[in-house]
C-alpha cells in the first residue's frame, strides 16, 4: 500500500515538473515568468530555511546572510573575474554552506545556545556579514551592475533561463527536503527539536546531524541567491540583506507548516500570491503588514502549520487504501543480540565503574563509586533523595563527563565518549519523568532508537518499533502522540524505547512509580522477561518491595557513596542501610 | 591618528548616545529577564511614539511634552494587552518572539504607508542647541535624553530592589510557584511590568523623535545593538541596560571617529556575537 | 481543628497520586507524615500550600474551605510553606529572601519583628543577611527558608523535607529550630524521610505509602509496628 501511494506521488510529482518545464515554451508573457520565478525563489528559500529551522529546531533569523554571500559570490564571480554565469551557481552555494557549517561549527556545540539565542547569532550574523560586504570592494557601497553578464538562452530568452533555474532549485530543494524528511537523519531532527538531550542518549549523533542541516540549508539558500543576483542584475547591500529576506521564509513555513517538507512551499505560494499581486508603493508596504498579521493569526490559532490540518482532512476524505498502512505488530519473537548472548557469560562484570567523581560547581555529586554489573543480572540501585543515582546513570550513559576515576564497559572505556556514541555500544536508559518525544507518533519514538541504538535502517526500524510496541503492550496506540497517552502507557513507551535499542545494559530510572498494583506487576514480570533473554538490567527505585522481589543483587548509595553491595536480604538488613532510611535523632 | 579633541568629542557622543541606546533597552531587558518575552516589537513602538510626536508637532504644533504624557499612557495601556493576548494563547519565549517580530513589521509597513519610507526630521529652535565646553559640544537634547534615561533605570533599579513589588517581581521571575505561596500574585504584576515596558518605549519614541533622523526601516537597526546592550547589562537588569549602553555607544563612536562610519553596527553585532559566544561570566 | 482535610485526592495527567486521605493538625500540634520516596509526601503538602489543585475532597484550614482558593490567597489563611529543595530565590540576598516571606500586607507590618524574631531563631543568618542567598551552604540555605516562611507568621507551618541533603549536625540543629518553632505556639506539619528524626518531635504521625495513609497513630505505637520497615526497606 505504502509503495502505491509513493508511486502516485511521484508521478504527480513528474506530471507537475512537466507542465512547469513546457511554460516558457509556450507564449507565456515575460511578466508572468517573473512571477512564477518568485514563486520558486520563495518556494526553495522557505523550504530551505525549514530544513534546518522546522526540522531541527534551531530557528535561524539569519537566512539573509547566507542568501547574501550566494548573491555577491556569483556577482563578483561574474563581473570581476569573468566567469561564466552557470559556474557560479556551485560556488555560491558552496560557499555559503561552508558558511553556515562554520557558524554551526561555533555554535551547536555550546548547548546554551538554542532558542531566542541561536536566532539572535544568526540575526546578528546577517547584520556583520553585510557590513563587512558594503565596506570592502565587494560592494563598495555602490552596488553591482550584473547588466552586463553573458546569459546562456533556455528557451529562447534569459528570461527563460531564470526561470529554469528557478525551477531547478525549486525542485531541487523540494527534493532534498523530502529526502531529510523520509530519512533516519529527518527522525533524528525531529527527536532534536523535541528534546537535544534525549535524542543524544538514544544514539543520534546530534552535533553532525545539526551541521548537515545547517549546511544544506545555507548551501541552498546560497545557490538560490546567485540565480536572483542575475534576476535583479543590480545588487546593493540593502536591499540584500534586507529584513524581509529574514521574514518572509520563517512566515511561510510557520504558515505551512515547519515540520512537513512540503508546508513551506504551500506557505510560499500564498504569501507570495499575497504580497507580489500588489503593485510597488504605499499598498505594498500594507501587504506586507498584512502577511504580518497573517503570521500571528497562525502561531496564535494553527500552531502547527496550515499543512497539517490540510493532511488531516485530505486523510479524513481519501479512500482507505490511501491511508499509511497500519503496521499491526506481527507476532515476533524477541530478538536479543545473539551474537554477544553466550550462555557462560552471565555473572562476567559487563559494566565496571572505578571510582567515579562527579562535581557540579563545588558539590560533588559522587564520591568515588566503584561497582561492577555483572551480565545477566538485575541490579537494585537505591538509595534516598540526592544521593547520587541519577548522576551515576547519567554519567554512565555519557549525558555527563566523568571528572575523575573510569567507566568501563564490556572492556571498552566509556567515561569520555558522548552520549550517542555509548548508546551504540549498547546501554540505553529511560527516564523517571517520561520524555518522549511529543511530535513524534508512539511508533517513531520507538523507531528512533532502533534506528540510532540498533543500527536498523528506516524501514527495519519501524518493523521493529512495532514489534517492541506489541511486546509492551502499546500496538493500539503506534499511531498516537506521546501527550495523548497516560501515565502509565508513557512509562512504557519510555520501557520500549530502552528494548528498541536492543541494549546489553538497560537502565530504568523509577519505571514503577505511580503505577498501581496490578501495573507494578505486570511491569515486574516484563522485567524478569527481559533479563532472562540476556539483558543487564540496572534498576533505579524507591518501592522497596518491588526491589527486594526482583533485583539479584541491590546497590545502596547515600551521598555519593556506595555504602553497601549484595543480596537484598543482606543489604537492606544493614545496619548502615537502615540508619540511612530510617534516620537516627539528632534533637537533645 | 585622529586628533585629541575629536576622541574626546566622540567619547562624550559616545556616552550619550548610549544612554538613549540604555533607554530603548530597558523595556527589553526587564520584560525579557523577568517575564521571559522576547519583545522585538519594541523598537517599532519606540518608532512609533518617535513619528507621532513628529507628526503632533510639526502638523499640529503640539509640543513633544504634551504627546509624550499621551503615548506613554496609551503604551502603558498597550503593553497590557499584548501581555494579555500572550497570557490568554500561553505563549512560548520562541513565539513571543515571532509575534512581536510580526507586530514589529505591521508597524514598519504602517508608517511605511502613512508618512513613506522618506526621512523625517523634527526640527525646532532649541533641538539643535548645544552647551561648548573649550572646543566640545554637548547637544542639550542628547545630555537631557541621558538624564532622563539614567533616572529611570536607577529609579527602576531601586524599585526592584527595595520595594515590596519590585522584590515580588524578582522572585516571581526566579520561582513563580514559590512566590504565590508567600501571596505574590503574578498575573497581576505581569501585567504591571509589560506595560511599564511599553511606556519606556515611548519615552525613548520621543526622544528619539528629537534627536534622530526617522524612517520607517530604523526599527531593524536597532535590533542588533540594543540586543547586545540587553545581553552585556544581565537580562533583567537595569542598571546593566544603562551601562551596556553606554558601552556600546563608546565603542561605535569611537569606530566612527578612528575608522570609518560605516563600519560601526559591525562593532555592536560583533560584541553581540562574540557574547553569546563566550558568554563570560559577568553576563 | 487547626487544618482538616477529608477525602482529599490528587492526581498528575490523569494518574492519581494521592487519594483518599484524611488527616488533621490540632493547633499548636506537631504531626509528622513519613513514608517512603514516591509515596505522595510532597504532593500532599503542596497542595496544602496551594501549589497543587485537589481532584476532590475537602480541605479546611481554621474552619476556611481552601480547596479552591488561588494559590497566591492561601497564605492569608495562615499557612507557610518551606518547599523540599529549599527552592530559595537564589538571585536575591538573603534579607529580601525574608522579606518576601511578609509580602502578605498583614504580615508587612510586623516585618521588624519578624525580623529579629527570624534572626534569634538563626543568629547566623544576621551575618549574612547581604549575601546573595545562592551562595550559601545548605545548612544556611535551609535556614533562609525556614525564616522565610516564619516572616508570613503561620498558624500552620508546613516543612518539606527539612533535613534533606544535610550534615547530621546542621539536622540537629534545624530540629532544635523547629522545636523552639512549636514553643512559640505555631503548628507544623512535617514530611520527613528520616524517621526517626521525624517521630521524636511528633505529637502523633501518619504514614504514607504509595499514595495513601496506611497507618496513623503516636509515633511510638507507630515504631513499634513492622509496617514501617516493611515501606522503607522492603523487608
Amino acid at each position: 500500500m505504502d509503495l502505491r501511494r509513493g508511486r502516485i506521488g511521484v508521478i504527480a510529482a513528474l506530471i507537475v515538473l512537466a507542465i512547469f518545464i513546457a511554460i516558457p515554451a509556450t507564449d507565456v508573457t515575460p511578466f508572468y515568468l517573473a512571477f512564477l520565478y518568485l514563486i520558486f525563489f520563495w518556494i526553495s528559500m522557505a523550504t530551505s530555511w525549514t530544513i534546518l529551522s522546522g526540522f531541527a529546531g534551531y530557528w535561524s533569523f539569519g537566512h539573509a546572510a547566507f542568501f547574501g554571500t550566494g548573491v555577491y559570490t556569483a556577482a563578483t564571480l561574474a563581473t570581476k573575474f569573468g566567469w561564466p554565469f552557470l559556474a557560479t551557481l556551485p560556488a555560491a552555494g558552496l560557499l555559503a554552506a561552508a558558511l553556515g557549517t562554520g557558524v554551526g561549527w561555533l555554535v551547536f556545540r555550546l548547548q546554551r545556545l538554542r532558542g531566542e539565542f541561536f536566532a539572535l547569532i544568526t540575526i546578528s550574523l546577517t547584520f556583520v556579514i553585510a557590513a563587512i560586504v558594503s565596506n570592502t570592494d565587494i560592494d563598495g557601497g555602490s552596488g553591482v551592475y550584473l547588466i552586463s553578464v553573458q546569459m546562456p538562452e533556455f528557451f529562447g530568452s534569459p528570461d527563460g533561463t531564470i526561470y529554469t533555474l528557478g525551477l531547478v532549485f525549486a525542485a531541487l530543494s523540494l527534493m532534498i527536503a523530502w529526502w531529510v524528511y523520509r530519512s533516519r537523519m529527518g527522525l533524528g531532527l525531529f527527536a532534536i527539536h523535541d528534546d537535544e538531550d534525549v535524542a543524544e542518549v538514544k544514539g543520534v549523533p546530534t552535533f553532525r546531524y545539526k551541521l548537515g542541516a545547517i549546511a544544506l540549508s545555507s548551501g541552498i539558500a546560497g545557490a538560490v541567491g546567485g540565480v536572483y543576483s542575475i534576476y535583479v542584475s543590480y545588487v546593493t547591500v540593502g536591499e540584500t540583506f534586507e529584513i524581509t529576506v529574514i521574514m518572509y521564509p520563517v512566515v511561510m513555513s510557520i504558515f505551512g507548516g515547519s515540520r512537513h517538507w512540503l508546508g513551506p512551499a504551500l506557505g510560499a505560494v500564498v504569501v507570495t500570491v499575497a504580497l507580489y499581486g500588489f503593485p510597488a508603493g504605499p499598498e505594498a508596504a500594507l501587504a506586507r503588514g498584512g502577511v504580518a498579521l497573517g503570521l500571528i493569526l497562525v502561531v496564535l490559532l494553527l500552531p502547527q502549520g496550515v499543512m497539517p490540518s490540510v493532511i488531516r482532512g485530505w486523510r479524513a476524505v481519501a479512500p482507505r487504501s490511501l491511508v499509511p498502512p497500519r503496521l499491526l505488530p506481527e507476532p515476533l519473537v524477541p530478538a536479543p543480540r545473539t551474537d554477544e548472548l553466550a550462555a557462560d557469560d552471565r555473572g562476567v562484570p559487563v559494566l565496571e565503574c572505578r571510582d567515579v567523581v562527579k562535581t557540579f560547581g563545588g558539590v560533588q555529586a559522587l564520591k568515588g563509586v566503584t561497582l561492577d554489573v555483572r551480565q545477566g543480572e538485575i541490579l537494585g540501585l537505591v538509595g534516598p533523595n540526592g544521593s547520587g543515582k541519577s548522576t551515576l546513570i547519567n554519567v554512565i550513559t555519557g549525558h555527563f563527563r566523568i571528572d575523575r576515576g573510569s567507566i568501563t564497559f564490556a572492556g571498552q572505556p566509556i567515561g569520555d565518549l558522548p552520549a550517542h556514541r555509548v548508546a551504540r555500544l549498547g546501554i540505553a536508559r529511560s527516564y523517571q519523568i517520561p520524555r518522549p518525544f511529543n511530535h513524534l507518533t508512539v511508533l517513531d519514538n520507538v523507531a528512533l532508537a532502533a534506528s540510532f541504538g540498533d543500527g536498523h535502517g528506516e524501514t527495519e526500524a519501524r518493523r521493529m518499533a512495532a514489534h517492541w510496541l506489541g511486546y509492551t503492550g502499546l500496538a493500539r496506540k503506534a499511531f498516537d502522540l506521546p501527550p495523548q497517552l497516560n501515565l502509565h502507557e508513557r512509562k512504557f513507551l519510555e520501557l520500549a524505547r530502552g528494548l528498541a535499542a536492543r541494549p546489553r545494559v538497560l537502565m530504568l530510572d523509577e519505571v514503577l512509580s505511580g503505577l498501581n498494583n496490578t501495573e507494578i506487576d505486570e511491569a515486574l514480570t516484563l522485567m524478569r522477561d527481559i533479563r532472562d533473554r540476556g539483558t543487564t538490567i540496572i534498576f533505579v527505585e524507591h518501592l522497596m518491595r518491588a526491589v527486594v522481589a526482583l533485583s539479584d543483587r541491590v546497590a545502596v548509595l547515600n551521598n555519593g557513596t556506595l555504602i553497601a553491595l549484595g543480596t537484598p536480604g543482606e543489604t537492606m538488613s544493614n545496619r548502615e542501610v537502615e540508619r540511612v532510611y530510617l534516620g537516627t535523632a539528632h534533637a537533645s | 591618528m585622529p586628533s585629541v579633541a575629536l576622541l574626546d568629542q566622540a567619547l562624550i557622543t559616545g556616552i550619550l548616545t548610549g544612554g538613549l541606546y540604555g533607554l530603548l533597552a530597558l523595556g527589553l531587558s526587564l520584560s525579557w529577564g523577568l517575564l521571559r518575552l522576547v519583545n522585538i516589537g519594541h523598537f517599532a513602538i519606540a518608532l512609533l511614539g518617535a513619528y507621532l510626536t513628529w507628526w503632533m508637532g510639526t502638523s499640529f504644533g503640539i509640543a513633544p511634552w504634551w504627546t509624550g504624557i499621551v503615548i506613554v499612557l496609551a503604551f502603558f495601556v498597550y503593553g497590557i494587552a499584548l501581555h494579555w493576548v500572550f497570557m490568554r494563547f500561553g505563549i512560548t519565549e520562541m513565539q513571543s518572539m515571532l509575534i512581536t517580530f510580526a507586530l514589529a513589521v505591521i508597524v514598519e509597513s504602517i508608517l511605511q504607508f502613512l508618512w513613506t519610507a522618506d526621512f523625517r526630521r523634527y526640527d525646532t529652535a532649541w533641538g539643535t542647541q548645544s552647551w561648548v565646553i573649550g572646543a566640545l559640544y554637548v547637544p542639550k537634547l542628547s545630555f537631557i535624553a541621558f538624564v532622563v534615561a539614567a533616572l529611570l533605570a536607577g529609579g527602576t533599579w531601586a524599585w526592584l530592589r527595595y520595594t515590596y513589588v519590585g522584590r515580588a517581581l524578582r522572585a516571581c521571575a526566579e520561582d513563580a510557584p514559590i512566590a504565590a505561596a508567600f501571596g505574590i500574585n503574578h498575573r497581576g504584576l505581569s501585567f504591571l511590568l509589560s506595560g511599564l515596558c511599553a511606556a519606556y518605549a515611548g519615552v525613548a519614541g520621543v526622544f528619539i523623535a528629537l534627536i534622530a533622523t526617522l524612517a520607517p526601516s530604523q526599527i531593524w537597526a536597532w535590533v542588533g545593538i540594543v540586543f547586545a546592550v540587553v545581553i552585556i547589562g544581565r537580562l533583567g537588569n537595569p542598571l546593566g541596560a544603562l551601562m551596556g549602553g553606554i558601552l556600546i555607544g563608546l565603542c561605535e563612536a569611537l569606530t566612527m571617529a578612528i575608522v570609518n562610519p560605516s563600519w560601526a553596527p559591525l562593532v555592536s553585532f560583533s560584541v553581540l556575537i562574540a557574547l553569546l559566544l563566550f558568554k563570560p561570566r559577568w553576563i | 481543628m487547626l487544618l482538616e482535610i477529608e477525602d482529599l485526592a490528587v492526581g498528575y495527567g490523569g494518574a492519581p497520586a494521592i487519594w483518599d486521605i484524611a488527616l488533621q493538625v490540632d493547633e499548636r500540634e506537631v504531626v509528622s507524615v513519613i513514608g517512603p520516596n514516591g509515596a505522595g509526601k510532597s504532593t500532599l503538602i503542596n497542595t496544602i500550600a496551594g501549589l497543587l489543585r485537589a481532584e476532590r475532597g475537602r480541605l479546611r484550614l481554621g474552619g476556611a474551605d481552601l480547596i479552591a482558593v488561588p494559590a497566591h490567597q492561601v497564605c492569608r489563611h495562615g499557612v507557610a510553606l518551606v518547599p523540599e529543595g529549599r527552592r530559595l530565590f537564589a538571585g536575591m540576598t538573603v534579607e529580601e529572601n525574608l522579606e518576601i516571606g511578609c509580602f502578605r500586607p498583614e504580615a508587612r507590618k510586623d516585618r521588624a519583628k519578624s525580623l529579629e524574631r527570624v534572626y534569634g531563631l538563626f543568629p547566623a543568618l544576621y551575618e549574612k543577611r547581604q549575601q546573595l542567598s545562592g551562595t550559601l551552604s545548605g545548612g544556611q540555605q535551609q535556614m533562609v527558608a525556614i525564616g522565610r516562611a516564619m516572616m508570613a507568621e503561620p498558624r500552620l507551618l508546613l516543612l518539606d523535607e527539612p533535613s534533606l541533603g544535610l550534615a547530621p549536625a546542621v539536622v540537629g540543629e534545624m530540629f532544635r529550630a523547629i522545636t523552639a518553632i512549636q514553643a512559640e505556639g505555631v503548628a507544623i506539619l512535617l514530611v520527613e524521610q528520616n524517621v526517626a528524626q521525624a517521630m521524636e518531635i511528633a505529637d502523633r504521625a501518619y504514614v504514607l505509602e504509595e499514595g495513601r495513609i496506611v497507618a496513623a497513630g503516636l509515633p511510638a505505637e507507630l515504631l513499634s509496628q513492622s509496617r514501617i520497615k516493611e515501606a522503607y526497606l522492603g523487608l
